[in-house]
């Protein structure tokens, strides 16, 4: 038995689940209060002879863990503050402004189509259609981003939607965000003026340094990476101009992490910091999309990324040490969640997962699926998450589809085999689109995950970092948990 | 047909055919529900033709065989293990389902519900509206009778009633007119 436990109590401790790391006992309950625990006081738990008034009764009992102890309106108040997530309906909307791209990625998720393509334009008025779709949700504040493809591309429709959802934003009184994801290799002075003027929050790709980036991303006649970094440059330089805090307010990038990245972690941080991105996110590559072509150049063992997400955020955490601000985005979330006990709502960690109740993908055609992953299984044949098309759809229709209830129970960890029992349950979330496009179903087989090994994997090395209690270390981590506001791309109903 | 037995199973319960493309798992019925049956073998549909059967009482035999036919030896093991897996996970997901059915249903119905709370929809009047409502309008036309109450409806009629009635133009639905 676990710690040499012989004789385990039923009376002493309260609901737990517990997980060993590196010789340590991770132990939590179902609200997300946690102890790290050695093996003798594992076992004193375990066995109920903690004696009473100790340093370790006092920890168990802050932790909630004793049973004679247990405080059931903390319990309430710190799960409704956990679960909080659940009271808005979908606040991201992602518009698929085009599916042509002026870049070739090794591992396109989105399934880009040739320039030629105009016939994967969004019309003005599916734009339209899909606003009014996405302002029927009842969140407070919505998110609209813009994707493609290259939604520059496309970018009449791209201005008609926003000033069509800043006007119908304002008579529906909501706040709204525009955020658009671009390689912006087709930014230009004028595109730029306009994106500013409408507060619009630019981010971009960056897969690390200029010959690992153009290798992934090929720009016809031109370096993908260069384009990039001009672009980058240019708008941090426009946002000083404009008065932003340029700590705030910067282009963020997102990392695609392939098999060649593996052995270039530092070289991808450094990158990342010479262009002034404060937020890496050091994303396993997913299985969607040309991925599917491609697997064979561009994955890895899971195992192997771990040490390659081990051995980086190391590196990230010794510059912060360093005085150079730069975090780590899986860390950041999870941590937010250990040591603040709230969940930064990222969709895709969460339980239930965002897929359909918060968040709705619109295709370029009109078609709307719960959430991206949802609609780029539809761009490699599978309807599975088809909700509907505008036009024809109304809200509460598309938020009484099945096919969203059926999401919602399935990602849940609590009706989930092993997730069910791990410690790290209160933390976790496992999108259900992801489990039926890798295993079939909508839960899974968690065992056999790569979403699953790559949560605990990660879990295991910030327990690791939180047992060493190393104080420069836990105020950098308590550092990544401060969620600054950006307000200036928040455009509230006046 | 020529079964053979897979490396890591018992022969008792699984056998491959290698001509076929194929592999059959024999399931304790007693340790399996039939619904997990059911699921695990619906998530193969896509990759192979699935048969059950029922060899003897108290066992299920499960058939898969590779759509495109020419499954080699360990295609067919790693065929025969996945579905031995996701029997496993679907019997287990079944009994925390079960257990944990209140919590599941909870939070499934608090995420819909947020998610569909009515403060997205148009105002509806609240019973504080109700107070400043305009009750002052003409009601509406209603030759049907459909807002009168059954008693005014069918009452016995006097006779200066009926033979008013009889002389009024019958409701035509406007095609006619």
């Amino acid at each position: 038995m676990l710690a040499g436990i012989e004789k385990p109590s039923a009376t002493f401790p309260a609901f737990f689940r517990v997980r060993e790391v590196s010789g340590s006992f991770v132990v939590t309950n179902a609200q997300g209060d946690w102890v790290v625990l050695s093996a003798p006081e594992f076992k004193d738990f375990g066995e109920g002879t903690v004696e009473r008034g100790s340093a370790l009764w006092e920890r168990l009992k802050a932790a909630n863990l004793i049973r004679a102890e247990f405080d059931v309106p903390a319990a309430v108040a710190r799960l409704k503050k956990r679960m909080k997530f659940l009271d808005n309906g979908p606040n991201l909307h992602m518009l698929v402004i085009t599916l042509r791209c002026n870049e070739t990625c090794v591992y396109c998720h989105a399934s880009r189509a040739d320039m030629t393509a105009v016939e994967t334009d969004m019309s003005a008025e599916t734009a339209e259609r899909s606003i009014d779709l996405a302002l029927g949700s009842p969140s407070p504040f919505i998110t609209i981003e813009f994707q493609g493809g290259e939604p520059l591309v496309n970018f009449t429709v791209l201005k008609h939607a926003i000033e069509y959802g800043q006007r119908r934003a304002q008579e529906v009184g909501k706040s709204v965000e525009f955020t658009m994801v671009s390689n912006l290799a087709l930014m230009d002075e004028e595109k730029l003026a306009f994106l500013l003027d409408h507060k619009v929050q630019i981010c971009t790709s960056i897969d690390g340094p200029e010959h690992l980036h153009d290798k992934q991303r090929k720009l016809i006649g031109s370096s993908a990476f260069k384009a990039a970094v001009h672009w980058i440059k240019r708008i941090n330089q426009a946002y000083i101009e404009r008065g932003l805090d340029p700590s705030l307010y910067h282009v963020e990038a997102l990392l695609t992490t392939t098999r060649p990245a593996l052995s270039r972690g530092r070289e991808i941080v450094d990158t990342y910091v010479s262009l002034g991105c404060r937020a890496m996110f050091l994303r396993p590559i997913d299985p969607f999309g040309f991925v599917e072509k491609t697997a064979h150049r561009v994955e890895y063992p899971r195992e192997e990324y771990l040490q390659f997400y081990r051995d980086t955020t190391d590196y990230i955490i010794e510059l912060n040490k360093k005085g150079e601000q730069v975090l780590e985005r899986y860390a950041a979330i999870f941590l937010t969640k250990i040591l603040n006990g709230e969940d930064p709502n990222f969709l895709d960690i969460r339980s239930p997962s965002g897929a359909g109740i918060s968040a709705i993908a619109y295709n370029y055609d009109g078609l709307v699926f719960a959430g991206d992953e949802a609609r780029m299984m539809h761009e490699t044949g599978d309807d599975t998450f088809l909700l509907g098309r505008v036009g024809e759809l109304t809200y509460d229709r598309m938020m009484a589809h099945p096919t969203v209830r059926a999401l919602v129970l399935g990602s849940n960890l609590n009706g989930r085999p092993d997730c069910v029992n791990c410690a790290y349950n209160p933390y976790c979330g496992a999108d259900a689109v992801h489990t039926y496009k890798t295993q079939g179903s909508l839960s899974g087989r968690m065992r056999e995950s790569t979403v699953s090994a790559v949560h605990k994997g990660i879990m295991d090395y910030l327990f690791e970092k939180i047992r060493e209690n190393d104080p420069e270390t836990m105020a950098v981590f308590r550092r990544w948990t401060i969620n600054r506001s950006r307000d200036h791309f928040v455009q509230t109903p006046v | 047909m020529s079964t053979q037995t897979l490396d890591g199973f018992p022969k008792s319960v699984a056998a491959s055919d290698l001509a076929d493309g194929s592999v059959t798992l024999t399931v304790d019925a007693g340790l399996y529900p039939l619904e997990a049956v059911y699921g695990a073998a619906y998530i193969f549909i896509d990759r192979c033709f699935v048969l059950l059967d029922r060899p003897a009482a108290g066992s299920i035999a499960v058939t898969l065989a590779d759509k495109k036919g020419a499954a080699d030896g360990d295609a067919l093991r790693r065929l025969a293990g996945e579905f031995a897996n996701e029997l496993l996970t679907q019997a287990w997901r079944q009994k925390i389902v079960e257990e944990n059915r209140v919590v599941l249903e909870l939070v499934t119905t608090q995420a819909l519900a947020g998610a569909t709370a009515r403060a997205a929809a148009p105002a509806e009047p609240s019973l504080d509206d109700l107070a400043s409502f305009d009750f002052t309008e003409e009601a509406f036309d209603d030759p049907l009778g459909i807002a009168m109450s059954w008693e005014e409806k069918y009452k016995k009629k006097t006779p200066v009633e009926a033979a008013s009635e009889a002389a009024a133009p019958a409701v035509v639905a406007p095609e006619a007119k």
